[in-house]
């Protein structure tokens, strides 16, 4: 088997549902190809059996020469070893098939909501990307799984055929016509089969995303006492699951029926005919034997082909919900002839007449906080704007490059689970004492001792074992580590004390010093260590100047800092 | 590296099956008198063969084939609709106990500690709740019922070879020390290999919903590489599971097909030679030899199901796990007489032998507001939890009027306590949805019940400052937020949460930074809005924004794990202690108004 995970998954074609899972069998033929040959060679073991069993009981039990019997006993455990170990290595590669579709599956799924970034929250819910990730992965593997068992029912049921045709042109032409016919027979059912799996599978999704919440909300509900009404609504959509559920199996319960009594007709038809031979004595009752043995045998090919057909659709439904989360775009789309961002310069937000400096640490004030989170979005190019950095506007320079530039950390900041040091350095190119520092300006060295082992220390998913001030600092820390030209921090103390904030406002002017730092807060101890204040009202610039000059000059500003009601 | 949830043992899995067996007696019944004759009807086939056969030997007429084959067909139209009936009465009664089982999770998960989960992690229950629901599903709906199709064929066919003649017992039985010894072998091993691919698939999704939800930050820093090393390095866990999986079934395949493949030719010997004999007639050879051909699907399907089954025994053992975690609550029965509450020598920590708290006592007046105050990390959030009966203390006691506060079932602890804290969490649904699972009244359907529902989620709305962009909502209350919908600022979902609070109304109210991310205005005048509607209720407002200690009857400064001083406002100042150099830091500024 190869190794995994892949260098590299591709890049899906996902023009439609069917090519994409096209795509993916391409990515594998060779695989598929080794799990086709031995479907093909396990399956033709087992078809050639009730020929060897109908020998046997002519010439070895009937005719009573025990030498033939001994022969044809042989071999048909010959017949029976070569399929045990044909099975054993198709069921290699089926495995191999399996985890090669799923693995790269979820290689891109995680690739794209990595590259994607910001707008993938916005657009889809982590239940519907997790899911496709998750309880939608079988389904890729088993339609690879499935193709070798195929291609041995097409093979055996094209040689049990020619077998049949050369005992009997009638019974030859009921199987070449009849199994076919009966496919197509089973064929429509599986529209309607498709719809309500659909269906299924969408009620799931949602009932699983409501699962998801309860992890990330356990704390809120345990604080609130939620629990029950939260389980009742869980429960209702749990029914409605188990609704489309019953509907599905009705339509599958038809199917299964169809797939004993339409192969069953053949059987009765095929007996019925060569019973009728024998009695003429046109055939032997070995040969009788060896015919109602072949229609059984066909079952098998039968079986193998409505699996497949299930198998098939319920993949082409998982790769529509792939598709529907790779169609998601980051919310930007970079110009065609990208220009490269000045090394340092001003940075210009003219929709609200901001003016960042090189080299200094702006404040930005607001008096509503949402607009300085807006500020920070457009300063960064989250959102479409006409910011300027230098000469050139952000909207003309490659997105990569914009974010390699200019470093927005706020709020919704993620930590990621790992050691304390990668949450502090996910990238793994600071030295030590570059570390120490950054977790020093952030006033965050109390985390080394709180934690049992200190920069090796696990921190949990999204930072859930800090408490809120912890991670606030850690994310401070990792933006400074970060070094980014331009840094842009939005209320970057709201959950630390007024000691600590203290001690943040000196390390971030110490450390940043020289760099191109703007912070939107309204705290009066980082406003105080800061090189400029820039006031905003209603979106606009009202006033610039140091701290104090606009306490004492501007009374919107000084009631916006000072909390305090006139 | 984190501490996963429990997984239930054998004996609480089967524990499980019997009592759902017990719980739909009759619907199992059903299914299984469907199913044992749907088999018998396919039986008819080797014998009515058998019969064709030993008749065309000795002479027949085409009447007689006619007549046996049309027998045939009758055998197969029952088989066909035995059939039908029996998989739709399966999946009637296996959808019935998936919603039930996975109900009893979602119940369970609801009543684990609030640590536990965080310890766990994300993936571990949200794998449980997806995948192994899922792999559970799919078990129900066709492993349970083929491996139940496959016993009973099996244990038929094996009754109609013995009914043949009883020499086919001695080839059936050369055949099970094969199956037995290698299947042993590989249920053996087979448990812990399947728990351990299991958990690499949690640990697979698990990554990816970090991924996801930090999508932002992965692009903000440019973490796109690292992010797709971490799935790497997890599906890398995941392919080594698999293969040791793998490589019990290529160990276990080959001396099962053996075990098949030996009956099937010593039934054509034996057969042979008691024939040649003439102890028995062509027909026996032939049905006999068709029933031993025709037991391997049955028993291939039992087999292989066992595999299916042993997985669906893993992901139930995970699910019925959640239920094995040790309640950190132990309700007593007892009532508390008033709404006093009170702590007193209160110790606690998250890891052993590292004490968050150590020793607070604290005694709250019914009906003041008590400010918290105090550094980040000195323990005010986990004295927060404390009081809210979320963590029972390690030593000492948290009560509400004399009775310990995880003595009390949840349900009624809400009553007494309830806390908000900074998490700004969301859940899926609507707006009303969000709010009404702060309420444990039963609900009614009746149209003039919902008008006046609705007026009191408003109602809560506006006391919390919320009414402004509530109404703005482009479907009010019925709008879909969290996760996929509309987008709430992180100010508007802390808003929310108080909105939930304010409908919960409980006697004592513990607020942990709950407005840190409104800003300072808004957050003051929210918190005055809300004293207005909780008037005469207990307050602990834990902050670091000073005014709101300002504003409290008294406050109590938390340092270093212990309370180290409270009072009114203006007597710590008197008495200069940390709070009164605390509040001079914050208002040091020399152009304070």
């Amino acid at each position: 088997m190869r190794e995994f995970p892949f260098a590299d998954p591709g890049v899906p074609d996902v023009r439609s549902p069917a090519r994409f899972v096209w795509w993916l069998a391409a990515r594998q033929w060779r695989t598929l190809v080794g799990g086709m040959f031995f479907g093909v060679v396990w399956m033709l073991a087992q078809a050639v059996m009730p020929a060897l069993i109908g020998r046997a009981i002519d010439e070895g039990v009937a005719g009573g020469d025990t030498r033939a019997l001994l022969g044809w006993a042989g071999a048909l455990l010959v017949a029976g070893l070569v399929q045990a170990a044909a099975g054993v290595i198709r069921h290699r590669f089926a495995v191999a098939n399996w985890l090669t579709a799923s693995y790269r599956v979820i290689q891109l799924v995680g690739g794209r909501s990595a590259y994607v970034g910001a707008a993938l929250p916005q657009q889809l819910s982590t239940g519907e990307v997790v899911s496709v990730g998750s309880s939608d992965l079988p389904h890729f593997g088993n339609v690879m799984d499935v193709t070798g068992r195929m291609a041995g029912a097409v093979v055996s049921f094209v040689v049990v055929a020619f077998i049949l045709l050369d005992t009997s042109r009638t019974l030859g032409l009921v199987v070449l016509v009849g199994l076919p016919l009966l496919l197509v027979l089973i064929a429509p059912l599986l529209h309607p089969l498709q719809t309500r799996t659909m269906a299924q599978r969408e009620r799931t999704g949602h009932l699983n995303s409501l699962a998801t919440d309860i992890v990330g909300g356990l704390r809120v509900l345990r604080g609130i006492g939620g629990e029950q009404v939260f389980h009742a609504r869980y429960a209702r959509e749990s029914q409605q699951v188990r609704d489309s559920g019953v509907r599905v199996g009705r339509m599958q319960s038809l199917l299964d029926a169809l797939q004993v009594l339409l192969p069953g007709v053949f059987v009765v038809v095929v007996v019925w005919l060569s019973a009728r031979s024998a009695v003429r004595g046109e055939i032997t009752p070995g040969e009788l034997v060896a015919l109602y043995g072949y229609a059984a045998f066909l079952m098998l090919p039968l079986r193998t082909a409505t699996e497949f057909a299930n198998k098939a659709i319920r993949a082409l439904v998982a790769a529509r919900r792939f598709c529907t989360v790779w169609a998601v775009q980051p919310a930007l789309t970079d110009p065609a002839n990208p220009v490269d961002l000045p090394m340092t310069a001003t940075l210009v937000d003219p929709e609200s007449g901001l003016v960042v400096p090189p080299g200094r640490l702006t404040a930005v004030v607001t008096d509503n906080p949402d607009q300085g989170a807006l500020i920070a979005d457009r300063l960064g190019r989250y959102v479409d704007s006409s910011v300027t950095y230098g000469a050139v506007t952000l909207r003309a320079a490659a997105r990569t490059q914009v974010r390699e530039r200019i470093l927005v950390s706020d709020a919704s900041a993620t930590v990621f689970a790992g050691p304390l040091r990668t949450a502090v350095d996910p990238w793994g190119r600071a030295a030590q004492y570059e570390l120490s520092r950054a977790l020093t300006a952030a006033s965050a060295e109390d985390l080394l001792e709180a934690l049992p082992e200190g920069w090796d220390s696990v921190v949990e998913e999204r930072g859930r074992s800090l408490s809120g001030g912890q991670r606030q600092r850690v994310v401070l820390a990792r933006a400074l580590v970060a070094e980014p030209d331009v840094l842009v921090l939005v209320e970057p103390t709201s959950a630390v004390d007024a000691h600590t904030e203290a001690r943040v406002a000196a390390g971030l002017a110490a450390h940043r010093k020289g760099r191109t730092t703007v912070v939107t807060t309204s705290s009066p101890l980082l406003l105080d260590r800061v090189d400029e204040v820039a006031f905003v009202v209603d979106g606009r610039v009202a006033a610039t100047g140091t701290h104090h000059q606009l306490l004492q000059t501007d009374r919107r500003y000084r009631r916006a800092v000072t909390r305090e009601d006139d | 590296m984190s501490e996963l949830l429990p997984v239930a043992d054998g004996r609480a899995v089967r524990r499980y099956a019997r009592s759902l067996a017990r719980r739909h007696p009759g619907d199992l019944r059903r299914v299984v008198a469907l199913h044992a004759l749907a088999a018998l009807a396919g039986l008819a086939g080797p014998w009515l063969l058998g019969d064709l056969v030993q008749s065309v030997e000795q002479g027949t007429t085409l009447g007689h084939v006619d007549e046996v084959v049309g027998w045939l067909a009758v055998a197969l139209v029952a088989q066909g609709l035995l059939t039908y009936f029996a998989r739709y009465a399966s999946t009637v009664l296996g959808e019935k106990a998936l919603a039930e089982l996975r109900e009893d999770f979602v119940k369970n998960s609801l009543a684990l500690p609030v640590g536990t989960v965080e310890r766990a992690g994300t993936g571990d229950l949200l794998t449980r709740a997806s995948r192994d629901v899922d792999q559970l599903g799919w078990s129900l709906r066709y492993a349970v019922p083929e491996t139940l199709i496959a016993l009973i064929t099996t244990v038929l066919t094996v009754v109609a070879c013995l009914f043949v003649g009883w020499w086919v017992a001695v080839p059936l039985l050369l055949g099970v020390p094969m199956l037995w010894a290698g299947t042993h072998w590989y249920i053996r091993r087979a448990q812990p290999a399947y728990l351990a691919e299991h958990a690499s698939y949690g640990a697979i999704s698990a990554v990816l919903a970090e991924t996801v939800e930090g999508a932002r930050t992965v692009e903000a820093l440019g973490l796109q590489r690292a992010r797709r090393d971490r799935t790497g390095a997890a599906v890398a866990e995941s392919a080594r599971c698999e293969r040791r999986t793998l490589f019990l079934r290529t160990v276990w395949f080959p001396t099962v097909e053996l075990g098949y493949l030996v009956p099937t030719v010593c039934t054509l010997l034996v057969g042979g030679a008691l024939f040649a004999r003439g102890d028995v007639d062509l027909g026996a050879v032939t049905a006999a030899t068709l029933y031993v051909q025709q037991l391997i699907d049955p028993l291939d399907r039992l087999i292989s199901w066992l595999d299916e089954l042993q997985i669906a025994g893993t992901s139930l053992a995970r699910l019925l796990g959640v239920a094995h975690v040790p309640d950190d609550r132990t309700p007593t029965g007892r009532r508390p007489d008033d709404e006093h509450l009170e702590a007193q020598g209160v110790r606690f920590s998250y890891v052993d032998g590292r004490d968050v708290l150590h020793g607070v006592d604290l005694d709250l007046r019914v009906g003041e507001r008590l400010a918290v105050v105090g550094p980040s990390g000195a323990g005010k959030s986990t004295l927060g939890r404390l009081l809210a009966g979320i963590h029972p203390p390690r030593v000492g006691t948290v009560t509400v009027g004399d009775v310990g506060l995880t003595e009390l079932p949840l349900d009624e602890l809400r009553g007494h306590v309830a806390l908000v804290t900074q998490e700004h969490h969301v859940f899926v649904g609507t707006v009303r949805d969000n709010l009404v699972m702060a309420l444990d009244e039963p609900f009614s359907g009746s149209a003039s019940w919902s008008a006046k529902l609705d007026r009191r989620l408003w109602g809560a709305l506006d006391a919390v400052d919320a009414l402004g962009w509530a109404e703005e909502l482009p479907a009010g209350l019925d709008t879909t937020i969290g996760s996929g919908g509309h987008v709430l600022t992180p100010a508007q979902a802390q808003q929310l949460a108080l909105a939930r609070l304010v409908l919960a109304d409980p006697h004592t109210l513990v607020l942990d930074e709950a407005t840190s991310l409104l800003d300072p205005r808004s957050a003051r005048h929210l918190e005055r809005s809300l004293a207005a509607v909780v008037d005469g209720r207990t307050v602990v407002a834990i902050a670091h924004r000073l005014f709101s200690a300002h504003d409290a009857d008294r406050v109590a400064v938390v340092e270093d794990g212990v309370v180290a001083e409270v009072g009114p406002h203006d007597d710590l100042i008197e008495s200069g202690g940390s709070y009164a150099e605390l509040w001079r830091s914050w208002h040091g500024e020399p152009t304070r108004t």
